[in-house]
């Protein structure tokens, strides 16, 4: 085949940044476009049979269990090929720039959904192929992100908190000061944490002030989120990460702004050899102030294997898969079988830890992210940096 | 007895040296420079002035320099001048001086004495040298967030030799760590120039100190120090520009305190984290100035120790 001089170029180009200035930059010139197309609006036809793969996804790296992805090698008689990423933006840009080729992202944010929809980077479903759909929990038929669930199906989902050492901190100081409580932990000074993303941080300073619309473009409220957060640089050193998971159980973490499945995956895997998981807590605010949010999967628009991709999701959806999969991964899934009486009595979740198991009225008076637009992200990023900065 | 006859063979076979045959010797370096250095700052370039996609976000490079739009670089260079983006340069720039200093510190004398005063260990001692690259630097930066946690050997060490009372909290994001990770990462690059510099030193210089009546510290000072300048200096530079745009050690090492954050943690975040790769681009490039400011202060300094040791 031959390759006209603008490919010859841009490919150059490509090569040169992947090894002179990294993949990140490869995949800001990657592709002829590199950008967005046109909004794939129809789906796959009813009935084919499914491509011989390998299936090719895309996630976080240990966000499935690898014998769920066996047992679906095993039943499709494929293989799958995984992906990883560390950003939900480093996701976008590689999907972008075609500088991956992808049937399944399988951990969509509600905030990206929106423009990968928009940038026609994913396709409709086909729900006659997604036979266990009837599984997923009312409140995401019609999820704000993609209305009528028509480009994406939940994976899991969480609410947004503070996870803490319950032998260090009594849960009744916790309950009583809400979100103020990373402010006032000077005695835990080097062992408070905040999660390493903007809008998660800005929103908890927010709230702790009594501001609930979670999206606003205001500049003076993310200015005023920034100066708070800034102050927990000096009060209590805060770390900034995304590690509560194993911080909390292991101990450098006493106080963690952090997601609710951090505490159960904590619980789970975590823990030093012999320390119960009393020893662990969790605190979100009431259902109208708590933020719930959750990781979708979609087809890729570009997909070679768009009825394995199917199957795929269907598979995921289905009430034993999904629950083995959780047990690895700790995130819950949307499925209504898997409530917080079930997973506590089937002994995944401790009782202790209740909380980190959104209810359906959580779901449905919860907070939600919204996609900002370019002008609003790049007010919060912006304002990120300078607290990253060191303020 | 006769001697035996010696042939003397032109390799040029009486005819001048074509200069464009030796010039083509040069044409591989020039294919790498300008695949590997001219193309890639190219393309940050590109991606600096350049768009971003109003959907998804992703880099519009603008190849063509008429295109290009400086207002990311510009609200960046407001930051690094006078605003927020400064303190972390400036922060930047003290971990790296200082662990520059921690290197030569613990360096200097492995080098001299690998170079100087082992005769039989040599070869054992430059294999233990290259040993730490057998391990991912990544997983070396592991293990010492292991050994430097609250009850981690370092300061189960520290207290049984009575230096400390109380166990200290190294990752809790505070700066010695950070340049600590920094030299213990780095050492192995600046022992290794360093000592090639030092083992080229001519013996019979210092021999001659000796025999004139120098100490042996008087021969340090006088001789080997100002001969290994060139090596100190290649040693430096190969040693600090990494460490400039080194994002993962403070990472890693600090879990993320804004108290330790390095210009390359801001890049990081803006070509990875961000919807601005623009402005990534913006402090690669102003990055890329800083060093070369460095660079030729170093090319200056070694160009003036060649003259001075060719008088």
């Amino acid at each position: 085949m031959r390759t006209s001089r603008r490919q010859f170029l841009a490919r150059s180009a490509q090569l040169g940044v992947l090894l002179g200035a990294g993949i990140p930059l490869l995949n800001a010139c990657g592709g002829d476009s590199g950008g967005s197309g046109e909004q794939s609006t129809e789906p796959i036809a009813d009935g084919l049979q499914p491509e011989k793969g390998p299936l090719r996804i895309i996630n976080y790296a240990d966000y499935v269990n690898p014998d769920v992805i066996a047992d679906f090698e095993a039943k499709y008689g494929v293989k799958v090929e995984i992906s990883t990423i560390d950003t939900d933006t480093e996701a976008v840009a590689k999907l972008a720039s075609g500088a991956l080729k992808v049937d399944v992202h399988h951990s969509m944010a509600s905030t990206s959904i929106g423009n990968l929809i928009k940038g026609g980077l994913i396709q409709p479903l086909n729900r006659s192929y997604l036979t266990n759909r009837g599984n997923v929990v009312k409140a995401f038929d019609d999820p704000w992100y993609d209305p009528g669930a028509v480009y994406s199906v939940p994976y899991t989902f969480f609410g947004t908190g503070i996870g803490y050492r319950a032998d260090r901190i009594d849960p009744a100081e916790i309950e009583a000061q809400g979100w103020d409580t990373l402010w006032n932990a000077t005695t835990f000074k080097g062992q408070v944490s905040i999660l390493d993303d903007e809008r998660e941080a800005f929103t908890m300073a927010m709230l702790r002030k009594g501001i609930t619309d979670i999206n606003t473009l205001d500049q003076a409220i993310i200015d005023q989120a920034l100066a708070d957060v800034i102050e927990l640089i000096d009060l209590v050193n805060v770390k900034v990460n995304i590690e509560g998971y194993k911080d909390i159980p292991e101990g450098t973490t006493t106080i963690a702004h952090t997601w609710s499945a951090d505490l159960i995956a904590g619980a789970a895997s975590y823990l030093p050899e012999g320390t119960s998981s009393d020893v662990l807590g969790f605190w979100h605010p009431p259902s109208e102030q708590y933020v719930v949010n959750n990781d979708s999967m979609g087809v890729l628009a570009n997909a070679e294997n768009p009825v394995l991709a199917h199957l795929y999701i269907d598979f995921l959806l289905d009430n034993a898969v999904a629950e083995k999969n959780f047990s690895w991964v700790g995130y819950l899934p949307a499925l209504t079988k898997l409530d917080a009486d079930y997973v506590i009595g089937a002994g995944y979740v401790p009782e202790n830890l209740r909380s980190c198991v959104p209810t359906n009225d959580d779901i449905a008076k919860g907070l939600k992210y919204e996609a900002l637009g370019p002008e609003g992200d790049a007010q919060y990023e912006a304002a990120w940096s300078k607290f990253t900065a060191g303020g | 007895m006769s001697s035996p006859s010696v042939v003397q063979i032109d390799p040029t076979g009486g005819r001048p040296p074509r200069t464009t045959t030796w010039a083509g010797f040069a044409l591989p370096g020039v294919g790498w420079l300008i695949a590997f250095f001219v193309v890639p700052v190219y393309a940050v370039m590109a991606v600096a002035f350049g768009s971003v996609d109003p959907i998804l976000r992703t880099p519009q490079p603008a190849w063509n320099p008429l295109a290009w739009d400086f207002s990311a670089m510009s609200s960046l260079l407001d930051r690094v001048f006078g605003g927020d983006l400064g303190k972390v340069f400036i922060r930047t720039f003290s971990f790296v001086f200082l662990a520059l200093a921690g290197c030569i510190a613990i360096g200097y004398p492995v080098a001299y004495f690998v170079a100087r005063k082992a005769s039989r260990s040599r070869s054992m001692l430059l294999a233990l040298l290259v040993l730490p690259f057998w391990i991912s630097y990544l997983m070396r930066m592991l293990a010492w967030t292991n050994l430097l946690q609250q009850d981690g050997y370092v300061n189960q060490v520290l207290q049984w030799f009575q230096v400390m009372d109380e166990p200290r909290n190294w990752l809790d994001g505070d700066w010695p760590t950070v340049v600590i990770g920094l030299v213990y990462g780095y050492v192995p690059f600046f022992i290794l120039p360093l000592y090639s510099a030092l083992e080229r030193i001519d013996g019979r210089l210092i021999e001659a100190g000796r025999d004139l009546g120098a100490s042996s510290f008087q021969t340090f000072v006088r001789i080997t120090l100002p001969l290994s300048v060139p090596g100190l200096m290649a040693a430096s530079v190969i040693t600090i520009l990494p460490m400039f745009g080194d994002y993962y050690t403070n990472s890693y090492l600090t879990s993320g305190s804004p108290r330790t954050e390095m210009v390359g943690n801001q890049i990081e975040f803006f070509l990875r984290g961000s919807s601005q790769p623009q402005t990534g681009a913006s402090l690669v490039l102003v990055l890329m100035v800083f060093l070369f400011v460095l660079m030729v202060y170093y090319l200056r300094t070694t160009m003036k120790a060649q003259r001075e040791s060719e008088r």
